[in-house]
């Protein structure tokens, strides 16, 4: 018994001991990427982090210092995810990534206490308005990868606007939504905001992460509306659109779905997603929108074979390259430790509406509570259609790539 | 014999109290989670290793307490009551629990009584799911930096190893008293233990509350621990890590909790964590406990403790 | 509330799950073994099949490539049935408790070993004809009526093997009585062995007329073990005749649920439902001993 107890012992001393280096090494800036690595937005997320590293070590690094990237996974998890974020915050000198805002709100705490610079996924507003609210304690959180949800909302009013300029008449709406905190927010501004436009919202409801059974929701919607919006980014769309095509439900599907945006979809749903329209999220399409995106999509494709399967793939890069502008301009500016977390966020703050940062997606620029502006000249939401495995932007007109199509109404 | 046993208790919290000095916050903070889990474990082994009632809902008690102190400090259902008030509600809403499952228990045996005790955790997770705008769904929620112990890790560690200290000492003096002795006659023969006078039914109602409050007490102060309330507190991993712990350290040994479930949250956490980022194919620490807990169940279900202890002392003669 | 809707709905569901609970149901009946890692089943049924298929492609045309795959996948996940059952369910079964750790380890394990090849994504098995027949407003596509064409041809076919054959027989006097099976010579192992691998395809042909209709997940075992602990509950642990009624049952509560309230709570019934049964009538309703 004591011997067990010695040898346990000495363990955790061993433990204690390797444990216990020096934040993080000296000649490497260490890029923390934290997402669900079970799923496609946290696999995405690592991906376009490593390209946006080998890119920026070829050209010598940040500063003249290498970097490197190191993962952790959520699993959706508040307990996981806070834990694995305490992890990053002591072996790396920023944390980028997220998803999913109620487990986010969980890390913003461990990042308050850890004083970690993080450039967040999850939309939630909640997230930047406690930056608002307690800046001295929160101001490390920075939402260069989404929109905010309150955002969400005007996006899918305009795609709603859009469908009947097309000549699709829409009037009543159908919504499904993840139970989680983000479509909260999302229904918080999306409902007054139809009600305004004279939409009427006939059906609202939550669905469970794992559900695949949707037909008695399909059959409701057919009989009460006139679209069906989905809100969803834990639920997985392949077997919302694959029941919506076998039953011949005649209504179109047009919402915030976002696992439409990964380009394997199509496969996924063996071309059961014809017709249906999403919102690709934060201008993460899979189409060259200008030279920085066309740089990265074949970047992308070259080293992993594939399009980026996920929105949060543009959001890491740019957020990458945020964060070695924030510190060169602050080297520039002659700071004695341009890697310090509360030096860099006075030259993160500088990246605004009048100083923005030229990203894959367009303009990036930070509002005063942290938040992405959202804005046609900035990061926005696309309106796109799968089309003959092909995925196509519809709107706004000048991005245009295709017409509409309404296979759903034959 | 004593007096070394009591050498080696100094020892070892001694190690420990020196512990955040030496390493970084992120093992400092996973000790302390640790520290609490000891609890999880030992309170377990009170009803399934000292009355002999396996109860594979041990989770609803740590569940309990953690989202009852929660929701009571956090402002979330409007109430900020101090947590030094909201933590003993949650072992005492924890102990009501545990009297109503043990009463079930009375009835039910074998298979049936695993099968009901193995459900009741998943009611709860699916009601915090369906009513997510009050506990959170599975996303969990937080409550705060300002409703934990400190803001402070090292703070937060010594408080949970003080709660431990605390929580062992007194689950000791349970077992050792004349009311252990009972329970492990219970345990051993029910029939005799009827027959020389034992009141089974109280002494099973006992055991149950006992160990629902300590699991109740754990479960909200792993929310003030770690901030962050979450249904992993109620889910069936947690109740097979402490399961795994308890027979790695042999059940109804008391010792054995303690240094299982120790040993195990550790693997898991850190051990098992690195080796998984080691290994070339893609595993996780989960898979690896699991394959452990298959393992052990196979090869030693009497406790690597024993084994071990068996095997260190052949050595030395 | 429409009750076209649910007959329809729930018998279909209702078919999947009378294959499902039917085998478990066998398995408690015949060898006393509660086996949490029947659901574990069903997600490889599937899961086999997509991968099968994906490969068979390449060597021959589409419709031969996934029979073979169905078929494979189903003699595959009940050899996987036998191995669990001789390797890890074997050596405790004796200890009630031990059996259910080791069954639910299992299913945990095969569910993370799924999370680490195929991701949390919903996958499914591909049904070469598509159409739809409406039945008063409600359109029912040939994958939903096949289903439960095969689910009841299977059902029919389990009861004639119980019945009628003389292996089936054998399985009958072990479940009435074990000891007495041995002294009349009958090899208890065997019908054990015999009885694993039915119930393990019964679940593996679950599984992938369910994805073909809807789509699995890793996450998709434990939840469909929830609705076979109801089933077999309801219709009385170990008969197998009473859990292919009570599976029905159950479908249409199922739907019933989903129309009314939602579909989570239809979970939350379901296991009130086992509870509520087990305290009431510790046995279940018309159990074996």
């Amino acid at each position: 018994m004591r011997r067990v107890i010695l040898l346990l012992l000495c363990c955790v001393l061993i433990l204690g001991c390797t444990g216990g280096g020096p934040k993080a090494g000296k000649e490497v800036v260490k890029i923390g990427v934290i997402g669900p690595m079970d799923t496609k937005y946290g696999i995405a997320m690592e991906r376009a982090a490593k390209i946006a590293a080998e890119e920026i070590n070829a050209q010598g690094g940040i500063n003249g210092r290498q970097v490197e990237v190191i993962t952790a996974d959520t699993k959706l998890n508040p307990d996981t995810a806070t834990s694995e974020f305490r992890r990053l915050a002591s072996q790396s000198n920023v944390v980028i990534g997220g998803f999913s805002s109620g487990v986010a709100l969980s890390m913003l705490e461990v990042m308050a206490e850890t004083k970690t610079l993080w450039l967040g996924d999850a939309s939630s507003p909640r997230l930047t308005d406690k930056v608002a609210q307690d800046y001295e304690h929160y101001k490390y959180f920075f939402r260069p990868l989404v929109t905010n949800a309150s955002t969400f909302p005007l996006d899918m009013a305009e795609m709603l606007d859009y469908l009947n300029d097309q000549g699709v008449k829409i009037k009543k709406v159908a919504i499904l939504r993840d139970d989680a905190l983000w479509t909260d927010d999302v229904m918080k501004v999306l409902r007054p905001l139809l009600e305004k436009k004279g939409y009427e919202i006939v059906m609202d409801k939550k669905v469970q992460k794992g559900t695949e059974d949707f037909s008695t929701l399909l059959l409701e919607a057919q009989d009460k509306a006139d679209v069906i919006m989905p809100i969803i980014a834990h639920v997985k769309g392949v077997a919302l659109v694959k029941q919506w095509k076998d039953m011949g439900i005649k209504l179109p599907i047009a919402g915030h779905d976002l696992s439409a945006i990964d380009p394997d979809f199509w496969n996924a749903t063996e071309g059961k997603c014809i017709g249906e329209i999403y919102t690709a999220d934060g201008g993460g399409v899979p189409t060259p929108l200008n030279s920085k995106m066309a740089h990265f999509i074949s970047a992308y494709q070259e080293k992993y074979g594939k399009l980026p399967e996920a929105y949060s793939a543009y959001g890491v890069y740019d957020a990458v390259y945020i964060y070695k502008a924030a510190v060169e301009n602050a080297a520039k500016a002659g700071e004695k430790n341009p890697f310090d977390a509360d030096t860099l966020i006075s030259y993160l703050e500088a990246f605004n509406t009048q100083h923005p940062f030229e990203g894959v997606r367009g303009k990036v620029a930070f509002t005063s509570n942290h938040d992405l502006a959202w804005g046609s000249e900035f990061v926005r939401n696309y309106i796109c259609q799968w089309q003959d495995g092909k995925q196509v932007v519809l709107y706004p007109a000048d991005k245009a790539t295709g017409q509409l199509i309404t296979p759903w109404a034959e | 014999m004593k007096a070394s046993l009591y050498i080696a208790i100094s020892l070892v919290i001694a190690v420990f109290a020196v512990m955040p000095l030496i390493s970084s916050s992120s093992i400092a903070y996973m000790l302390g989670l640790a520290f609490i889990f000891v609890v999880y474990c030992v309170s377990w082994d009170i009803v399934a290793g000292y009355t002999g009632q396996v109860n594979l809902g041990h989770t609803v008690f740590i569940g309990i307490g953690a989202y009852t102190t929660a929701l009571l400090s956090s402002g979330r259902i409007g109430m900020h009551l101090p947590i030094w008030i909201t933590i003993p509600t949650g072992g005492a809403i924890a102990l009501l629990f545990g009297l109503w499952i043990g009463v079930i228990c009375l009835r039910l045996k074998g298979y049936y009584l695993a099968l009901v005790t193995a459900v009741l955790p998943l009611i709860f997770i699916q009601l915090a799911n369906i009513f997510s705008g009050i506990f959170g769904g599975y996303e969990g929620f937080s409550v705060g930096l300002s409703r934990g112990f400190s803001p402070d890790i090292s703070v937060r560690y010594y408080i949970a190893m003080l709660f431990m200290l605390v929580s062992i000492a007194a689950m000791y003096a349970i077992v050792k008293s004349r009311m252990g002795v009972k329970f492990r006659a219970v345990r051993d023969d029910e029939e005799l233990a009827e027959a020389v006078g034992i009141n089974i039914v109280r002494y099973k109602l006992i055991a149950f509350c006992i160990s629902a409050f300590f699991a109740g007490m754990a479960g909200a102060m792993t929310v003030h621990y770690r901030l962050t309330v979450g249904v992993d507190l109620f889910d069936i991993p947690l109740m097979l890590a402490v399961i795994l712990s308890v027979i790695t350290g042999g059940i109804g040994t008391f010792y054995g909790a303690v240094i299982g479930g120790f040993a195990i949250f550790i693997a898991k956490n850190w051990f098992f964590r690195m080796l998984a980022d080691a290994l070339p194919v893609p595993v996780s620490d989960d898979l690896l406990l699991y394959v452990l807990l298959i393992v052990l169940i196979l090869k030693m279900p009497e406790g690597v403790v024993n084994r071990l202890e068996a095997f260190l002392s052949s050595r030395s003669q | 509330m429409n009750l076209v809707e649910i007959v329809v709905l729930g018998s279909i569901i209702g078919g999947i799950w009378a294959l499902v609970a039917s085998g478990f149901s066998l398995v408690f009946g015949v060898a006393r073994i509660l086996n949490f890692a029947h659901g574990t089943y069903f997600a490889l049924g599937a899961y086999f099949a997509i991968v099968l298929d994906r490969e068979l492609k390449y060597l021959m045309p589409e419709l031969p490539s996934l029979i073979f795959s169905i078929i494979f996948s189903i003699l595959i996940v009940g050899l996987i049935g036998v191995a669990i059952y001789k390797t890890c369910i074997k050596p405790v079964r004796k200890y009630e408790v031990m059996v259910i750790l080791i069954t639910l380890a299992i299913a945990l394990l095969f569910e993370k070993i799924l999370l680490a090849i195929f991701r949390d994504t919903s996958v499914s098995v591909p049904f070469p004809i598509s159409g739809v027949i409406t039945v008063s407003g409600i359109p029912i596509p040939y994958t939903r009526l096949m289903a439960l064409l095969v689910a009841i041809l299977i059902i029919i076919l389990l009861e004639r093997f119980i019945n009628a054959t003389k292996t089936g027989k054998e399985t009958i006097a072990t479940s009435q009585d074990m000891e007495a099976s041995m002294l009349i010579g009958i090899d208890v192992e065997k019908v054990y062995t015999i009885v694993m691998f039915l119930s393990a395809s019964l679940a593996a042909v679950a599984g992938i007329l369910y994805s073909q209709i809807y789509a699995v997940n890793p996450q998709t075992a434990l939840r469909v073990l929830i609705y076979a602990f109801a089933i077999v509950i309801l219709g009385g642990l170990g008969s197998v005749r009473g859990s292919i009624i009570a599976a029905f049952i159950i479908g249409f509560m199922q739907v019933t649920v989903s129309i009314a309230l939602e579909a989570r709570w239809a979970e939350i019934a379901a296991m009130v439902a086992i509870i509520a049964i087990l305290i009431v009538r510790p046995r279940g309703l018309m159990g074996v001993e």
